[in-house]
């Protein structure tokens, strides 16, 4: 471009625009390559035997049917690979079971041949024979005197304990009891506040397996050059720290493991472990010497992939006549299935919930997880925050009715503001949670609403019309779960000023190449288009701690404008030198050096590119940065400042009940969250939306039914995801609160919008009875049963002591 | 692993027969039931695979004197749009509406959906309430022969039916309704699309005068196959439709049905569906 036709270049901004993703046309186009799209030469195909028994001995395995097939190329068993390891958070999960199977979805060998038909067949050849054991189908019955042990102690021949190093891992060492982890939390004096308290409400409440439910399954390619290093095509979402424990795994240097990552098809926590499949796969190419691949049957995704964390959660809550808390009191049973994965660890987030989304002076929380021989949970987008946010918010209502407050009023005198630090140590930089609870009431019509559903309640007619709120807190800032909570970045622009933006952070769906791309473009001037994302190779990509806690906007974000940062200091010192003026007078703005003050060009962007790498003495831009929040690990306590920023949302639903049939019809969301500031508003809006959609899943129709260790409908026919018609009405709204710390001010939000839904739902239900549901989800059937008195109200006495 | 050694794709119903004739063969319309049958292992195919998607003469909606006669492998798709389903068999159409979805739609068959003879099949209920028939084909001694049978005496049980192994159904017939007919389908899912009916209710009879004469009331899901219901038809027939006798349709139909448990609903919440929903399509039907 002429720099005469351009005499001035007006400052424009990127932030707050509707910005299409980057992968939207190659994903909208069917053009996109995941990994089961993958063919790499030579690989092999390769299927798990999975357990037929919910909890068994294993007394034989015969595989020598299945060896003889043609085109199988390698069968595994536990006696094949003596030095596998345990994985998992409590490494207590071997991934192929010799001796006993505790779910059906336990491993006991493993096939890899030509193609997956010919795996298939081996998988049917072999036989294996089993000795039942009785079966533990609840957490309830987990924690019961006497109770069958998941992972008993191993005896030595005479019958005592068998003498182990200290240190053993429970999958060899066993429990002596059933109980996988324990959480205890306090602030203030429970005791004395209740003492205090006019009123007092105590319940159970019931929360359900759910699943991810990918529209891509789980899948993986391992394999080994002739020098022994592994190479990974794998979903992860924390390819980093997986780099590190297949490596400890195989007992090789972390540099012998690269793993790279094909595009994402869903992630919602599900890839944040490692699975026996990632394992087996690296079993079977190490035993073949050939690449080998597996993916799963949608199937073996319901089956075998995690869930989200069920909940048994006892609630006790008080506050005084003039709608002041006083305090909380929580015990929950967690249902660890056979193995600990991330869900177990759910309690870090829900006794955040519990002690500071609203002030309270007292709170006590106490979680047991114990292991079951049901299918076992994992990590899922609001990590435990669903559950606690659904028990929460039903006994805020219920303590306003009690009180004869208005519940909005209610949430307000009680809600948090900017500046305070609560009970657990998290200081709220930004909080536009007020904000959040009157904006959405004012866009909804709460109060009107609200009064007008009472009044009608036993108006003739089957439909019964409902709204309810619920508001939720989470971490906005990332979460230094880890002693690092870091990203890093490598940015380059080329000779045409072309910008490759190199970050640890993972994309899987969720828009982080967009936004990361706005934030570096609002820095340096450029169109998004000028800006190609790298963010899928360890031996490529900087550190990163994995795609969680809703960081990745705030962390790699950060991240990425410091290496942008730096670009533009170089940028403008050579163009100021080059072009003999001050560079702390020029800007970069639509492509040109200009002077800031006045918007006039004083050079092209990508001239100047030019010159500085076509020159004898080239000076290239290359930056590198790496942001680490200022935000500490909790304490023993579990207190501490977790997050460098909180989110705020508070989310109203409507509901019409249908008295004759249960159904429960959501008609409108209306939604404020407190986002910081609004990047992508297109990408904001879509995270939004869909995580209201996975929410009403979780409020309406989704149920993993596992009776008995058995999961009766692992299939889209049976598990029923929200359909196109169901979904409501939304009226979405940002506030923008301005985050300090945040990246141009925002705060993550990837997970905030799930959070709410059901128990806006609950609330909503019981505006439109008068019947209050203590039991996900609202089912038609369980609703009416509900609403006829036919409900089984859950009962917690029997584990309270546990 | 399939055990399919032939493959057979005949142009003319008198070939259909004759393979048919053969023995040991798999007929294939629209797939919809029968593929994912045979990928979970609950159906096996037979040596023969006749695909019938060629056959002359088998699809299309026409009058037939005073029948209206469906092809049987006419579509779910046609029969939404079909302007003869929408003037004599308007209910037919609204049930294909809660029919799966637009993909199973285009594919799936009303052949197909009757042959299937699931207790929840959504094309059932409502032919059942309108005294269709159905039309089976044979070719036991070299030439055609065609035989008729109520569709309400169709069904023997979960996927099985009165059609010999050597038959073909080659249509269905439905008279055209009389002066003063009415009728009504409920389906209930979860959810508004693509769900397995949890119960389905077929209601239609004559109405003069507020009363209703010549009750049809049918079931779906709640017993091995779509079944008649008698008792509920007798407490309606001939009676004037006012609250007492509703409230009375209602009652007989939660008591005369007896379904069972299983994941989608306990036999208990079908039965007080049954209930509710038979009374709410009653009121409607008196309010029309």
């Amino acid at each position: 471009m002429n720099v005469a036709e351009k005499p001035v270049i007006a400052p424009e901004s990127l932030i707050g625009q509707r910005i299409q993703k980057k992968d939207a046309p190659e994903k909208a186009a069917g053009k996109t390559r995941y990994i089961q799209d993958m063919i790499v030469p030579g690989v092999l195909h390769a299927k798990i035997l999975r357990s037929s028994r919910v909890h068994a001995k294993i007394k034989s395995i015969d595989t020598s049917a299945a060896k003889a097939l043609p085109g199988v190329h390698v069968v595994l068993t536990a006696a094949d690979v003596p030095d596998q390891q345990p994985i998992g958070v409590a490494r207590d999960h071997l991934p192929l079971k010799g001796e006993r199977v505790r779910s059906l979805r336990d491993e006991i060998a493993a096939v890899a041949a030509d193609s997956e038909e010919i795996a298939e067949a081996a998988l049917r050849l072999i036989r294996v024979e089993y000795e039942d054991l009785p079966i533990v189908a609840t957490p309830e019955d987990a924690i019961k005197p006497g109770a069958p042990l998941i992972h008993p102690v191993p005896l030595a021949a005479d019958g005592q304990p068998k003498a182990l190093p200290p240190k053993t891992p429970i999958a060899f060492a066993g429990k002596p009891d059933n109980i996988a982890m324990r959480f205890d939390y306090t602030h203030g004096d429970v005791a004395q506040a209740e003492a205090e308290s006019d009123v007092v409400v105590e319940d159970t409440f019931q929360l359900h397996y759910v699943t991810h439910c990918c529209m891509g399954v789980s899948g993986v390619i391992a394999e080994f050059d002739a020098s022994g290093n592994l190479l990974m095509y794998s979903n992860t979402q924390v390819p980093f720290l997986h780099k590190r424990e297949f490596a400890e795994y195989l007992n090789i240097d972390p540099s012998r493991v690269r793993i790279i990552q094909p595009p994402i098809g869903g992630g919602f926590g599900s890839k944040l472990d490692i699975y026996p499949f990632e394992v087996i796969c690296i079993f079977l190419a190490r035993a073949a010497k050939r690449p080998v691949k597996m993916v799963f049957t949608r199937e073996e995704e319901f089956l075998a992939s995690p869930t989200r964390q069920p909940v048994l959660l006892t609630l006790r809550s008080g506050c005084k006549k003039d709608g002041t808390l006083t305090f909380r009191q929580v015990h929950t049973l967690h249902d660890n299935g056979a193995y600990t994965s991330w869900g177990a660890t759910t309690p870090f987030v829900m006794m955040q919930t519990f002690s500071s989304l609203y002030r309270v002076p007292a709170c006590d929380y106490h979680t047991t997880v114990v292991y079951t021989n049901n299918p076992y949970a994992g990590s899922f987008r609001g990590y435990g925050n669903l559950q606690a946010t659904f028990a929460i918010e039903q006994h805020m209502d219920m303590l306003a009715e009690k009180i004869g407050m208005d519940p909005l009023n209610f949430r307000i005198k009680n809600a948090q503001d900017a500046g305070e630090v609560t009970g657990q140590g998290m200081s709220f930089k930004s909080c536009g949670f007020k904000e959040c609870l009157t904006t959405a009431a004012e866009r909804s019509d709460y109060r009107k609403k609200h009064a007008d559903n009472l009044a009608n309640r036993d108006a003739p007619g089957p439909v019964k019309r409902g709204i309810g709120m619920a508001s939720m807190l989470h971490v906005g800032g990332g979460a230094k779960i880890y002693p690092s909570d870091g990203c890093g970045t490598i940015l380059k622009l080329d000779d045409f000023a072309n910008v490759t933006l190199i970050t640890g952070a993972s994309e899987i769906g969720q828009g982080s190449e967009t936004v990361l791309s706005q934030l570096v473009c609002e820095e340096l001037g450029l169109p998004i288009s000028a800006v190609t994302v790298v963010n899928n190779d360890t031996a490529i990509t900087p550190w990163d701690v994995g795609v969680h806690a809703s960081r990745t906007t705030f962390i790699a974000g950060n991240s990425a404008i410091g290496a942008a940062r730096k670009a533009k200091a170089k940028i403008l010192a050579a163009a100021a030198k080059k072009h003999g003026c001050d560079e702390a007078m020029l800007d970069l703005r639509g492509g040109f050096v200009v002077v800031a003050e006045t918007g006039e060009p004083v050079v092209e962007l990508a001239r100047l590119m030019r010159n500085l790498h076509f020159s004898d003495k080239a000076e290239l831009v290359m930056t590198t940065f790496y942001y680490e929040p200022p935000s500490v690990h909790q304490d023993k306590g579990f207190k501490g400042d977790v997050s460098a920023a909180y989110a705020w949302a508070t989310q109203v639903v409507e509901v019409e009940v249908d008295t004759d049939t249960g159904i429960v019809k959501m008609t409108k969301v209306t939604g404020t969250h407190d986002v910081g500031r609004v990047l992508n508003r297109l990408g904001l809006e879509g995270q939004i939306e869909g995580g209201v959609v996975m929410g009403q899943g979780y409020a309406l129709t989704e149920n993993l039914i596992v009776e008995n260790g058995v999961t009766r409908n692992p299939n889209f026919r049976d598990y029923k995801l929200v359909t196109a018609p169901e979904i409501p009405e939304m009226d979405i709204t940002f506030v923008e609160s301005m985050d300090g710390e945040g990246p141009q001010g925002a705060k993550g939000v990837g997970e905030a919008p799930s959070i709410c839904i059901a128990a806006a739902a609950a609330n909503a239900i019981y505006n439109a009875t008068g019947v209050r549901i203590f039991g996900l989800p609202f089912t038609p059937e369980a609703v009416y049963r509900a609403l006829r008195g036919k409900a089984e109200k859950p009962n917690w006495q029997a584990w309270k002591s546990a | 692993m399939t055990a399919i050694e032939r493959y057979a794709a005949p142009q003319s119903l008198d070939e259909a027969l004759g393979i048919l004739q053969q023995g040991e063969v798999t007929i294939l319309a629209g797939g919809t039931d029968l593929m994912p049958q045979t990928k979970a292992g609950r159906v096996a195919f037979k040596p023969t695979l006749m695909n019938i998607g060629r056959v002359a003469g088998l699809k299309g909606v026409t009058l037939d004197g005073q029948h209206l006669r469906i092809g049987a492998l006419t579509t779910i798709s046609e029969l939404l749009r079909d302007p003869l389903v929408a003037q004599h068999a308007p209910v037919l159409a609204e049930a294909c509406d809660h029919f799966a979805s637009d993909q199973i739609r285009n594919a799936g068959t009303l052949g197909g959906n009757i042959n299937n003879a699931s207790p929840a099949g959504d094309t059932l209920v409502p032919l059942i309430v309108l005294d269709t028939e159905v039309e089976l084909a044979s070719k036991p001694n070299g030439s055609v022969a065609t035989r008729r049978m109520p569709l309400a005496e169709f069904f023997t049980g979960p996927g099985r039916t009165k059609r010999n192994a050597n038959e073909l159904l080659t249509a269905v017939r439905i008279p055209l309704p009389k002066p003063g007919h009415v009728a009504r389908f409920y389906k209930f899912g979860t959810r508004p699309a693509l769900d397995i009916s949890t119960i389905s209710i077929g209601i239609a009879g004559v109405m003069r005068d507020g009363t209703l004469t010549n009750t049809r009331v049918a079931f779906g899901a709640v017993a091995p196959t779509p079944v008649r219901a008698p008792r509920t038809e007798a407490a309606l027939e001939g009676r004037r439709l006012d609250a007492g006798a509703i409230e009375a349709a209602a009652d007989a139909a939660r008591d005369e049905v007896n379904p069972i448990d299983d994941i989608r609903a306990s036999a208990w919440y079908r039965k007080e569906l049954i209930h509710n929903m038979t009374k709410r399509m009653l009121d409607h039907v008196a309010q029309a």
